[in-house]
Formats: structure tokens, C-alpha cells, sequence
């Protein structure tokens, strides 16, 4: 029987290590924040200790959005002193969103950048395995940030591009958008019915930030908190347009949605419709203006009657 | 040895359909596409490939549905009997005058088929706490009016751990009674008198002869396979960890598990133990509104939130650190039961890496550990 | 009816205590329920408006009073701001009475010290109408109260009333720069007021109840001054929900606030974790 391939972990892993025991060696960052291999797979680790740095990986299992970390709200990280953080592209987008909006101060995280061919859908496994198209996570098809530029040390060698997903997120988008209205909103009705309204979504997403959630505000009471389809629909919507024109497709809330609502597929199509209305996709250029607080002459504004 | 009685696949199909043919509700556990549209091309929108399949305790429309090959549901028994919200009470307001209506708190019979022992096991160690000095009438009600009928465990992996914690995968307890799967159907055991009444009704299904040298044997076999299988994954003293906990409060061990945690309290609406809610009011229109329970979550930064914006968890330290502690050593404690009954459904859905395996393990590790010897290691 | 179904009553009068703080009497709107009410001082009930929510409140009321009970509070958040809104005549919905209580009748032949900060003074003055209104049971009664200035004084005609009487020590105080021109009681904050007062510790009990920061300053004194850990009472508050011990929510390590208190001892407070 065959199956997937096991893969080489990613070039500069053993640079990474050394860069990492290195930076906490001489204080620069009191805590580096990275991908280790546990009992069930690949999960994010805390090293405080310069010995512990072995326990640095980079392969393709290493899906974590580790940017969720650097959330204000996380006192028991920030307190911790500066941080090293390692990131892929996708994760150094979600970093530049936080500076873009003054959530995050540049100095207080030095950016470990790896140089990424993909990820899998899911780590938690024993061995990385080799991308196929139908266990790479579609939302690495089409990368345009492989070699991350937001950094302060860029490691590890430039990687082919990922395989194309079975289905990619796009077509996914469009496939739903051919239905007739009915069917999406039956779609959207059976899939927001699962919600159980943990917040897991919320709580993983490195943008969602809010000292406090519009979901927890009770005068007025925006949403309702109870797990009942106007309750969810109130909530999943409002939090994906919360995210338009912010949202860096990391994947994590379907990721981590215990459920398994396929929330990426919400907040590729408010993507795509910030992209055609004001030209924009969220980099890791924190000098590139978002939409939402950025206001130009030539902002599309006929929906205004 | 309790009675014991044979099934066959057919004739477990068959009951089912009896079941459903008098008007009985029952539950069990289906395998559904991961998407449930109907429309095949919102199917492809959101599967990868046809074969992902999710497993939940459903509602059956027909015995057809019934699968029960599979491994653990992704949500519990527990929204059955402690729904997502449920009504406690409505109302209706016209000038000063309120007049207030009750909610029913009998229910009609059912059957949960096949349920995972660990499920029901559950639902046990919950009763305790929902009759303490107060009974819950909605539990209650919900417990008095379905039969759980418990299908010993076949499908086992590294994060099951129900015999660390007075559990086991051919338990019966807070159950009915016992299927085991067999060659050619399955060998059923009543536990109450609800159990038998399922035998006694549809005595056509059941045959008595259930020889020791095959089938009765068999049963035993598998049943003794699996409890060491899951024992394998992790063994703890209990009794010393609840101990622990409670003189250790502040213990670096308990302080640092939680560095990888989101506070996103997947874990706490997977869990068939997890009962903490909310209560809160909804307006439904003018003059008219419901109360509802809903499901909460310890792991949630506004849970123990003052209105004067004092709280006292206000990290997701300390947070974390209440769920072990509840389930492990403060349930124990008032109640005499451990607050978890191991289907490691929490660390299988943690997507951050929390693992309570590992934790209990090197809790366990601690609690055995002679007081003057080294502290532990933090899991980091 | 199942035990979260809320009782119901009707506001029959109304006290603003302060700019902030109202007191809210309540009266049984069934009759039977009216007649067979009954509860022990320190006990406490969750009060809700109907499309508000149900939000916590000690009995402010003496079990003495018959007919009615009483809650003070201040209109923070959403239900309590809904609270603030009703008005006479208004039905507001009652459970109750849960947790325990006072246990007064141990006190008999007793001193009984009565201190209290702010607010802090609603969850005691229950147990102060209950002890006076069996006055001759006991032996010495001092109440000590103090708040941050003159307008936030609440009760203040029961603190009139309280002064007025010769079987009771009254000793009120405002925070320095809280008096107002003919301001003609103590100036200082409580605890150092209380060290003032000196009362004797020999064959008394106090109870202690205000902001966590005066009841934390407090205990030492009555400590110095001889009082027994085991005779010093407080209540504490914590966020509850459904409070009778199933929402898992107002828990101090093992201790449920809502079963096994809101009453504590000044010696079962130190065996609680530092989680409240």
C-alpha cells in the first residue's frame, strides 16, 4: 500500500536552532515561540532555555499560525519580555496586520522568517509527509509569499511552489456562488446549525484582537450568545466582516473549528470583494494601507445613495 | 455473571426499526459526508475528497443510518440531556403584569444506540452535581426518559485514556446496558431495568444462547483487549493527583501548562463532562422572551468577570489551570468522582497541542513524587 | 416548576442611597409564597428583570421583617442598569434564598461588631436589623461604617436611626475629604477608624464586609486587637449565575461561594486559593 511520501524536514532547521539558542543566549529575546514534535504531532513551543532549542522543527507540518501569540490580550506570553517568533509567509502577513493597526510595537518581536513549500492541512502527525493535492492545505496554492520579506533573520532555501489542491479555496468560493440563492443559504444554514459558539475561531485568529469582542458586550446586546441559528449566523458573520480586507488566510479558525465549519471559504469571497473594489489584498508590507482605516479620493463609493 | 443475551446485525437493524416504527426517538451514531448540503456541487465546494466523513450521535430517520463501525462522535452525549440552550422558563410582559410559564421537564422515551461508554459514563459522574441538595428537573428528566445502550469499543487510539479515570471501554455505567460486538452480530448484557425492558419488548430480537466457548468467550476476549489497550495509553493514581492538586495550587507544574493555549474552550464543548453555563434572557419581541441555559466555557476571559471588571482569572494560566483542577481534584473532592471520563476528545481537538495525557502524566509524576526530591519539570 | 423558574414580585418602594446606589423593597405578588417566605440573614437571591437578565444580591432585609425583602445595588452592568430603570409597581423576578447565612443565634450573649465600607454595608445591615430586632439576645452592639464621602453614605436614615438609639455604638466616618461642612462624625478611612474604636475582642464576633481592599486592611486589626479568626465573619461575592451550585462558575478552588458561603470566617477566607 502506498501513500504520501515522508518528507525531509524543510532546509535550515539546524540554522534556525542556532539562531534561536543564539538570541536567547544573549538576551535579545527572553522567549522563542516555534513548532516542536510532541506525542501527537507538531504543536507550537515555548523555550526559554538556550539548551531546549533542539527542539526546533521546520517541515511540513508546521501549520500553526504562531502570530495568534503575540495577541496584547495574552499577558502570559507578553510578560515573558520580547519575542522570537518564528514565521512562514503567511504568518509574517498576520504580523504586518498587527503593525498596520499599532497592535503590536516592532521592537517587541524579532522575526524568524523560514523560507516555506507548504504545509499539510493538518501536523498533528508522526512524520511530516510529502505535499500531494490532496492532503496540502489549499490555502497554500497561489502563495506569493514563500520567501517572507517582514523579517529580521530569513532562513532556509527557496521552495517549489506547493502542489494544486484537489480543490483550490477559489473554486470552493465559486462553486458556492454558482448556486441559486436558496441553496447557498441552506448551505450557510446547516453548516452555522454545528456552531456550538466555543470562539474557537476568535481565539485563534491572530487578528482577531478586540480588547473586548463585540460578542461580549451586553448594552447594547449586539449578538446573542446562545447556539441557536440566529445567534450563529449573527456571530459568524459579523466576525468575517470584522476580518474583511484584514484576514491573511491563515486557515486556523476552520482549522481549529472543533465542528469543522469551513469558514475559509467566508473569508476568501470578503477577500476577493475587497480585492475588486479597492485593489487591495492584506501583505506583509505593514506600509501598505489597509482599506478599513485608509481612506483615499478614488475610494469606489456608489453604494453611497 | 449478568445475563446475557445474542443479537444479531440483522435483528439489531431490525429493533432499531421497531423502535422507530412505534414512534421511539432513537440516537446513534452516523457517518455523514462532511458536507451536508444537498446539492452535490456545494458538496464538492467543501469536501476535498468524498471519503471525509464526521461522526455524530444523531437523531435517526431510519435504521439505515445506523453505523456502528466507527470511533468516537466529535460532540458527546451530553447535548442530549444538557442541550447547547435550553428554555428555563418564558414570559410574557403586558404594562406591570408578568405572568411567567413553566418549560415541561418530561420528555418522551428514547434510546441512545451504540452509545461510547466513555459517553455515558459521563453522564453519571454529571448526575452528581446536577442533585446536589437541588435536583435539576431538566437533567432529570432527560436521564429518567432515555435508555442508553452502551456498545463496547473496538475503535481505540493514543488519546483514549477512560481506565486512568475509573472508566473503561466496556463499561456500563450511567448506561442501560452492553452491546459487544461478536461474530455475527453482538452479545447484549442489561445493566437496569430499563435494559431488560428492551428485552422483555422486543424479545423476538434476542436469543438467550450465548454459548461461553465462542461467542460469550469472544466477548470477554475483546473486551479484555481493549481495557488494556486503552491502559496502555495511561495509567495514574487518581486519588494522589486530586491530592496533589489541591496542596500545590501554585505550583509552577499547574502555572505553565497553558503557554500553547488559546482560551478557545474547544475542549470544554467536546467534553461530555464539561457542565459550566450561562443563564441569560432573550427578548423575542415586544412583551415576549425566553430564559435561556447555554453552554459556557471556564476557558473564556469573561467567565468569572465582575461587573466592577475584577477577575479574579485573568489570565489564561489560571484559567487552564481551573479546568484541571475542577475536573481533577475539586469535583473528586465534593463529589467523590473524577470530572472526566478519558475520550481524550479534548486533546484530540486541541490544535494548539494541549495533550492531557501528557499533563496528567506528569502530574502524576509529581503526586508520586517523594516530597523532597527535585520539583518537576514544567510540560511545557 | 423547575428550580430555575424565578418568583415573582412587585417594587413597592423605592430608596436612592446614594446618586448610585437604590434600594428596591420587594413584596411576594402569590400570596402563599408571601406568607411562607422565609430566609436567614446573609442568605442571598438571584433578582432579575425580565428581558434584562438575573444578576446576584445579598437580602438586604432582616428575616425579622415579614412580607417583603429588600436589595441595594449599584447599576454597573446590564441588568443592574434594567434594575435602575424599573419602577413602583414594576415586577422584578426573585430565586431564592440560596446559600447560607449569619449563624445569629450562635452570637446570643455575645458582642457583635458591625463593620463595614461602602457599598459593603447592604449584606450586613440584614444581619444589623436582625440582631437589633432581637436586641435584649445580645450583649454590646458597635457598627463602624464609613464611605468615601458623605453623599455615598447609603442608608443613611437607618444610620440615623442606628445613632439615635442608646443600646447601639454607631461610629460613621468618611473618607478625608469626603465631609461635607457640618459633617459631625469621624474623618479618617475604616480600618484605621476601627483600631480607633478599640472594640473589645473578649467574648464578641465581628462582621466585616466592603471592598476587597478594606476588608484585606481590616482583618489584621481585629487580629491585634484579640479577635479569633474563627470569629471574625465576611461575605464574599463572586460572579454566579445560577447560585445553587451547578453553573460551575463562582467556585474559590473546592469552596462554591454559592453553596458553601457567601458567609465565611475570617479563618476558612485564609484556606481559600488566591482565586477571587
Amino acid at each position: 500500500m502506498t501513500g504520501p511520501a515522508i518528507a525531509p524536514a524543510y532546509a535550515g532547521v539546524d540554522e534556525l536552532r542556532r539562531v534561536a539558542r543564539e538570541l536567547l543566549e544573549s538576551g535579545e529575546v527572553r522567549v522563542i515561540i516555534g513548532w516542536e514534535d510532541a506525542r501527537r504531532g507538531a504543536r507550537p513551543v515555548f523555550i526559554t532555555d538556550p539548551a531546549e532549542a533542539d527542539k526546533l522543527i521546520f517541515d511540513t507540518r508546521c501549520v500553526h499560525n504562531l502570530v495568534t501569540y503575540l495577541d496584547p490580550r495574552r499577558d502570559h506570553v507578553s510578560e515573558l519580555g520580547r519575542i522570537g517568533l518564528v514565521v512562514k509567509g503567511c504568518d509574517a502577513k498576520a504580523v504586518a496586520g498587527l503593525l498596520r493597526e499599532s497592535q503590536l510595537s516592532r521592537d517587541h518581536v524579532v522575526l524568524i522568517g523560514m523560507r516555506c513549500g507548504g504545509v499539510l492541512e493538518e501536523g498533528e502527525l508522526p512524520e511530516p509527509l510529502a505535499l500531494t493535492p490532496e492532503n496540502v492545505a489549499p490555502r497554500c496554492y497561489g502563495c506569493d509569499n514563500r520567501e517572507p520579506t517582514l523579517t529580521d533573520h530569513l532562513l532556509g532555501e527557496p521552495q517549489p511552489e506547493p502542489p494544486r489542491p484537489v480543490m483550490t479555496i477559489d473554486e470552493r468560493v465559486a462553486a458556492l456562488d454558482d448556486l441559486p440563492l436558496e441553496e447557498r443559504w441552506a448551505f450557510w444554514t446547516e453548516q452555522f446549525s454545528k456552531c456550538v459558539r466555543c470562539y474557537a475561531c476568535r481565539q485563534v485568529c491572530p487578528l482577531c484582537i478586540c480588547e473586548r469582542c463585540i460578542v461580549e458586550k451586553t448594552q447594547p446586546l449586539w449578538i446573542e450568545s446562545a447556539a441557536h441559528p440566529r445567534g450563529n449566523f449573527s456571530w459568524n458573520l459579523t466576525r468575517a466582516i470584522h476580518l474583511a480586507g484584514r484576514c491573511v488566510d491563515c486557515g486556523e479558525c476552520e482549522r481549529f473549528c472543533p465542528v469543522g465549519i469551513p469558514l475559509s471559504l467566508l473569508n476568501r469571497k470578503l477577500q476577493q470583494i475587497v480585492h475588486d473594489r479597492y485593489g487591495y489584498t492584506a501583505s506583509d508590507d505593514p506600509e501598505n494601507a489597509a482599506p478599513i482605516g485608509d481612506y483615499r479620493l478614488d475610494d469606489q463609493q456608489e453604494f453611497i445613495k | 455473571m449478568s445475563e446475557r443475551f445474542f443479537i444479531s446485525e440483522t435483528d439489531l437493524r431490525g429493533l432499531t426499526a421497531d423502535l422507530l416504527d412505534g414512534g421511539t426517538e432513537v440516537i446513534a451514531p452516523v457517518a455523514t459526508d462532511i458536507c451536508q448540503s444537498p446539492s452535490a456541487v456545494a458538496a464538492t465546494a467543501c469536501t476535498l475528497d468524498g471519503s471525509k466523513v464526521e461522526i455524530d450521535y444523531r437523531q435517526l430517520t431510519s435504521a439505515d443510518d445506523l453505523d456502528l463501525s466507527r470511533g468516537l462522535p466529535q460532540l458527546s452525549l451530553k447535548e442530549f440531556f444538557l442541550p447547547e440552550h435550553e428554555p428555563l422558563c418564558r414570559w410574557r410582559q403586558k404594562g406591570t403584569t408578568v405572568q411567567v410559564f413553566e418549560v415541561p421537564t418530561e420528555f418522551a422515551p428514547r434510546v441512545v444506540l451504540a452509545a461510547k461508554p466513555c459517553d455515558a459514563a459521563a453522564l453519571a459522574v454529571v448526575d452528581k452535581v446536577m442533585n446536589w441538595d437541588y435536583e435539576d428537573e431538566l437533567w432529570n428528566g432527560r436521564r429518567a426518559a432515555t435508555t442508553v445502550i452502551n456498545l463496547a469499543c473496538q475503535v481505540i487510539d493514543d488519546s483514549c485514556f477512560c481506565t486512568a479515570v475509573g472508566a473503561a471501554p466496556d463499561d456500563v455505567k450511567g448506561a442501560d446496558g452492553l452491546l459487544t460486538p461478536v461474530e455475527g452480530g453482538y452479545v447484549y448484557e442489561p445493566a437496569t431495568d430499563k435494559g431488560r425492558a428492551l428485552v422483555e419488548d422486543f424479545a423476538a430480537r434476542f436469543s438467550a444462547d450465548v454459548p461461553a466457548d465462542t461467542i460469550g468467550g469472544q466477548a470477554d476476549d475483546e473486551r479484555a483487549a481493549a481495557r488494556a489497550r486503552v491502559a496502555d495509553n495511561l495509567e495514574i493514581d487518581a486519588d494522589s493527583v486530586r491530592d496533589w492538586i489541591e496542596a500545590n495550587f501554585e505550583d509552577p507544574l499547574l502555572t505553565h501548562l497553558a503557554m500553547r493555549c488559546n482560551g478557545c474552550g474547544a475542549c470544554t464543548g467536546v467534553c461530555p463532562t464539561c457542565h459550566c453555563f450561562d443563564i441569560v434572557d432573550e427578548q423575542e419581541g415586544v412583551g415576549h422572551g425566553t430564559r435561556r441555559r447555554l453552554w459556557d466555557t471556564c476557558q473564556a476571559p469573561t467567565f468569572t468577570l465582575h461587573a466592577s471588571g475584577h477577575n479574579p482569572r485573568d489570565t489564561q494560566h489560571v484559567r487552564y489551570r481551573q479546568r484541571i483542577n475542577h475536573k481533577f481534584s475539586i469535583y473528586p473532592l465534593r463529589f467523590g468522582e473524577v470530572l472526566c471520563t478519558g475520550c481524550g476528545r479534548c486533546t484530540r481537538v486541541c490544535h494548539a497541542g494541549q495533550d492531557l495525557v501528557e499533563i496528567l502524566e506528569a502530574i502524576d509524576i509529581a503526586a508520586r513524587r517523594p516530597r523532597d526530591a527535585e520539583p518537576a519539570e514544567a510540560a511545557s | 416548576m423547575n428550580i430555575y423558574h424565578p418568583l415573582l414580585t412587585t417594587v413597592t418602594e423605592m430608596v436612592d442611597e446614594t446618586p448610585d446606589t437604590r434600594t428596591l423593597r420587594l413584596e411576594f405578588q402569590d400570596d402563599a409564597v408571601r406568607e411562607g417566605f422565609d430566609f436567614k440573614a446573609g442568605q442571598f437571591g438571584e433578582y432579575s428583570v425580565f428581558g434584562a437578565g438575573e444578576s446576584t444580591f445579598c437580602i438586604a432585609s432582616s428575616p425579622t421583617r415579614e412580607g417583603y425583602i429588600e436589595c441595594s445595588f449599584k447599576a454597573i452592568g446590564k441588568v443592574t442598569t434594567a434594575l435602575r430603570e424599573v419602577n413602583l409597581g414594576d415586577t422584578v423576578g426573585f430565586r431564592g434564598p440560596y446559600g447560607n447565612w449569619f449563624p445569629v443565634d450562635e452570637w446570643k450573649g455575645k458582642d457583635v461588631v458591625f463593620i463595614a465600607g461602602g457599598i459593603g454595608l447592604a449584606p450586613v445591615r440584614c444581619v444589623i436589623w436582625n440582631v437589633l430586632d432581637r436586641r435584649d439576645e445580645f450583649g454590646d452592639v458597635t457598627i463602624v461604617y464609613g464611605a468615601r464621602s458623605v453623599e455615598d453614605l447609603v442608608y443613611k436614615r437607618e444610620l440615623e436611626e442606628w445613632a439615635s438609639r442608646s443600646d447601639v455604638k454607631t461610629v460613621t466616618t468618611v473618607d478625608p475629604g469626603g465631609e461635607t461642612k457640618d459633617w459631625s462624625g469621624e474623618i479618617g478611612y475604616v480600618t484605621p477608624v476601627v483600631e480607633k474604636t478599640a472594640p473589645k475582642a473578649d467574648n464578641a464576633v465581628a462582621v466585616v464586609c466592603g471592598p476587597p481592599v478594606v476588608v484585606k486592611l481590616t482583618l489584621p486589626v481585629l487580629d491585634k486587637l484579640g479577635f479569633a479568626d474563627d470569629a471574625v465573619y465576611t461575605t464574599l461575592e463572586n460572579r454566579m449565575k445560577c447560585g445553587l451550585g451547578k453553573c460551575g462558575r463562582c467556585n474559590i478552588g473546592p469552596v462554591y461561594v454559592c453553596k458553601d458561603g457567601p458567609v465565611f470566617t475570617a479563618a476558612q477566607m485564609k484556606k481559600l486559593p488566591p482565586e477571587f
